[in-house]
């Protein structure tokens, strides 16, 4: 029965292979908002499961092996990312990555009650490049990047807020990631710092790569209408509080 | 020193979400905001200088409970002085440079963005600051090299520069762990302080704490300064517009420099991690003077003439000679500035004018055309050229700095800079005037002025930025303990005296030609070799490919999901 559970953890808190499931929920979830929804809904509702389930129940979390699961589902999600070409893909992948590290908490006994909020440092960003994938789709019928060239000249605010949500995933500083990547290497030992810096390496190429196409290049297709000013407004809006929730409160963010 | 001070960092940054939030469609209000704050923060962070030679007492200023500290030390005011100086004149430079390029406004606020995360990165007396301004620099300066969007190369040379920096970032990660879980503090001040009352380094994996984190930190230094292997970005990264050549090839590679001065109570008891620097140093120097020579682009042979400079620079960092670097890369900094923004106007000169202005020097050095044939005779050229730097050098080290002479750095140091005056005076008697004497005397003259000056300042800003103790000690840390000070420099006496010899033979022989003759095949291989820059950055593009490829089939092997 525990088993269930955690494989159904693993489901919502993505973590390799159950998190083919979590992928394929927010994939085959209409519009862009919807996947946002999901992307938010489905980890917070994994940390509530897990925290109705008692540490003793699933000794198999505090087992090395499972941060060795974890690390290499982490790795995994972000380098299969640097060959997507596709917003929506390159966000959920990323998302994978990023939350699955969220259960180095749990598995180092360092309170539940940080994996609710660390998990909306990765889940925040991503629904915010879902959303942007989504209005791009409906303009231009989809959101694939390097087909047409560089998007920046055409679709500047959605560029821009694509940026900085890619950035914002990737553990930039300032941003509630980089300060959740602090504490979860902050409560592992020395070891365990290897896979997580290749991680980090991993997810610098996959933004790379994004914005290399997002951003450059003579764009050759048609042109379609940018982001108006509130839209625009709104996710600069969500992105400012991220960061500002980050600095206010990085000493929780970090955990030390 | 007041309060004030803090301000420098938080100017620009403060003027660059003004730019992006009000002044965005403003160009000429937003280019004054811009170079207002960075002249302010100019003259803020050298009246703060000023202010600390006079009190001689520097601080931590707190700014959160956990990070964001500002230390106040001769480290970061000269850097902050040096920093903010070089971006004005960028910002000056930019204001009509850039009027005509697309997103003027976002360009001062990115400029402005990045001299304050470098005013936070050499000020940072916490290692979050100290980690996430070094991390920054590298976001930002892909904004910056990227500028000009429509063009893919810049957004492909952009992205190297960035992953490079990235892997640069890992061993700095590294070593911040280690030191808050070794010395359990997040204050720099703190650790280094722990670090100097413990009475035996504490071990990790089996190695003194020092080490790995001197190697770690290192190794950030490398991939920062573009250091062998991790250079292949910074030839490329000139597809950037001009200011940022200029800004980036004269504050942000030489950070490395900056990097080993923070961390130099760290490598008082590392001398593994300097030993490494100085190979890579030396290593870097060689490769980066000799890929300048061959290079057919003006603009990528300033690339690797910044690799060699930054090869000399670790070098010094690797013989203890810190504050060295420092002195070198605030003058490598000027100087490459000047040069990356003198571009232009040496390229409207030569279209203006018909040819090239006939000088004796450029006809000889970059036309490399053989020149009259009025020398001095060849004893007495070779022995000026091997006994006066010698001398010169000796006695200003002497006269200066008797404490540090005897150590094993400053030998290596004096020879380098021997071969290096010896150099240039082999290289004027081969330029050679109808008076070849007065040329000779000029050239001396200039020498021991240049020798003179550069002892007496590198010594005043040791004795500044260190107390003497710790100068010996990072010399005494340096120093391999394998070598006899003399055998080691016999050795490279003989290699540098050899190579001189064998170059003055091969040019009355015309053994180059011969060889070449003879030898045509491994030449033409040795010049492909070289040409193709060792072929490191096909390696890393072939490597890179295939990654992406494994990426793609995982992809489609999991369906996407």
């Amino acid at each position: 029965m525990e088993w269930l559970e955690l494989v159904l953890v693993g489901m919502l808190l993505p973590v390799f292979p159950a998190s083919v499931v979590f992928n394929a929920v927010i994939r085959w979830t209409p519009t862009g908002w919807g996947k946002a929804a999901a992307m938010i809904l489905l980890p917070e509702v994994g940390v509530a499961l897990l925290s109705s389930i008692s540490s003793a129940r699933v000794p198999l979390v505090h087992s090395r092996g499972w941060i060795v699961l974890v690390a290499f589902s982490a790795l995994l999600y972000a380098f299969r990312a640097i060959s997507v070409r596709e917003i929506s893909i390159w966000a959920r992948l990323m998302a994978t990555s990023g939350l699955g590290l969220v259960w180095i908490f749990e598995a180092t006994h360092r309170g539940r009650d940080v994996m609710a909020v660390a998990v909306l440092a990765w889940s925040v960003p991503a629904a915010l490049l879902l959303v942007l994938a989504g209005l791009l789709t409906e303009r231009s019928g989809g959101a694939y990047l390097g087909l047409q060239g560089g998007l920046a000249r055409v679709v500047p605010r959605i560029s821009s807020l694509a940026t900085l949500s890619a950035l914002a995933l990737v553990a930039t500083p300032l941003f509630p990631s980089f300060f959740a990547l602090l504490h979860v290497i902050g409560v592992l030992r020395l070891f365990w710092l290897w896979p997580l810096l290749l991680v980090l390496l991993v997810w610098g190429w996959s933004l790379g790569g994004f914005l290399q196409q997002l951003l450059f290049g003579s764009y050759s297709g048609e042109r379609f209408p940018d982001l108006g000013t509130l839209a625009t407004s709104s996710g600069a809006v969500v992105l400012s509080l991220l960061v500002v929730s980050a600095v206010v409160w990085s000493g929780a963010w970090i955990g030390i | 020193m007041d309060t004030t001070a803090i301000a420098v960092p938080f100017l620009p940054a403060l003027s660059a979400v003004l730019i992006l939030t009000v002044l965005r469609a403003n160009k000429r209000l937003a280019a004054r905001a811009a170079v207002s704050a960075i002249a302010l923060s100019f003259l803020i962070s050298l009246a703060a200088l000023l202010q600390y030679t006079i009190s001689g007492t520097s601080r931590v200023e707190t700014l959160g409970h956990l990070w964001g500290s500002i230390w106040l030390d001769p480290l970061s005011l000269i850097m902050w002085t040096f920093v903010s100086g070089i971006s004005l004149l960028v910002h000056m430079y930019s204001v009509r440079y850039m009027l005509e390029e697309p997103n003027y406004t976002r360009f001062f606020a990115l400029l402005n963005l990045m001299t304050a995360t470098i005013f936070f990165m050499v000020s940072a007396a916490d290692l979050i600051t100290l980690l996430g301004a070094w991390f920054l620099v590298g976001i930002l300066l892909y904004f910056l090299l990227g500028h000009d969007t429509d063009r893919r190369q810049a957004g492909r040379y952009a992205f190297w520069t960035q992953l490079t920096y990235r892997l640069g970032d890992l061993p700095l990660w590294l070593a911040a762990f280690v030191l808050y879980r070794t010395y359990h503090s997040l204050s720099l001040p703190v650790i280094f302080s722990r670090i100097a009352s413990a009475p035996s380094p504490a071990h990790l994996w089996g190695l003194p704490v020092p080490a790995v984190v001197g190697t770690a930190v290192a190794v950030a230094a490398f991939a920062r300064s573009a250091q062998f292997p991790l250079h292949g970005w910074l030839p490329y990264t000139m597809d950037g517009p001009t200011p940022v050549s200029a800004l980036m090839h004269a504050g942000i590679v030489n950070a490395g420099g900056f990097l080993f001065n923070r961390f130099a109570p760290v490598f008082e008891s590392s001398g593994v991690a300097l030993h490494i620097a100085f190979l890579v140093g030396l290593v870097s120097a060689i490769l980066g003077s000799s890929l300048m020579l061959i290079q057919n682009d003006v603009k990528r042979s300033l690339g690797y003439s910044t690799m060699g400079q930054m090869g000399f620079m670790t070098m010094e960092c690797g013989l203890g000679a810190f504050p060295l670097a420092i002195f070198h890369l605030i003058a490598h900094g000027f100087f490459k500035a000047s040069l990356f923004l003198g571009a232009g106007d040496a390229i409207g000169d030569a279209r203006a004018h018909d040819g090239v202005p006939p000088d004796l020097v450029y006809v000889s050095i970059v036309e490399r055309r053989p020149t009259r044939p009025s020398r001095l005779p060849l004893w007495t050229a070779g022995a000026l050229t091997l006994a006066v730097p010698v001398v010169v050098l000796s006695l200003a080290h002497f006269a200066v700095a008797k404490a540090l002479f005897f150590q094993q750095g400053t030998f290596v140091l004096l020879f380098f800079a021997w071969v290096t005056g010896g150099q240039a005076l082999y290289a004027a008697d081969r330029l050679t005037r109808t008076n070849p004497w007065k040329l000779m005397v000029g050239i001396l003259a200039t020498f021991v002025l240049v020798v003179i000056g550069y002892t007496l300042i590198s010594h005043d800003f040791g004795a500044f930025l260190y107390p003497p103790a710790a100068s010996t000690r990072l010399y005494h840390s340096a120093s391999t303990g394998v070598l006899s000070d003399g055998v080691l420099l016999t050795i490279l006496a003989l290699l540098f005296v050899s190579g001189w010899v064998v170059t003055v033979l091969s040019d009355r022989r015309d053994w180059s030609r011969r060889l070449a003759r003879r030898w045509n095949g491994p030449y033409l291989a040795a010049y492909a070799f070289f040409t193709r820059e060792l072929y490191l950055n096909d390696l890393f593009s072939r490597a890179g490919e295939l990654l992406v490829r494994v990426s793609r089939r995982l992809n489609l092997l999991l369906r996407w999901l």
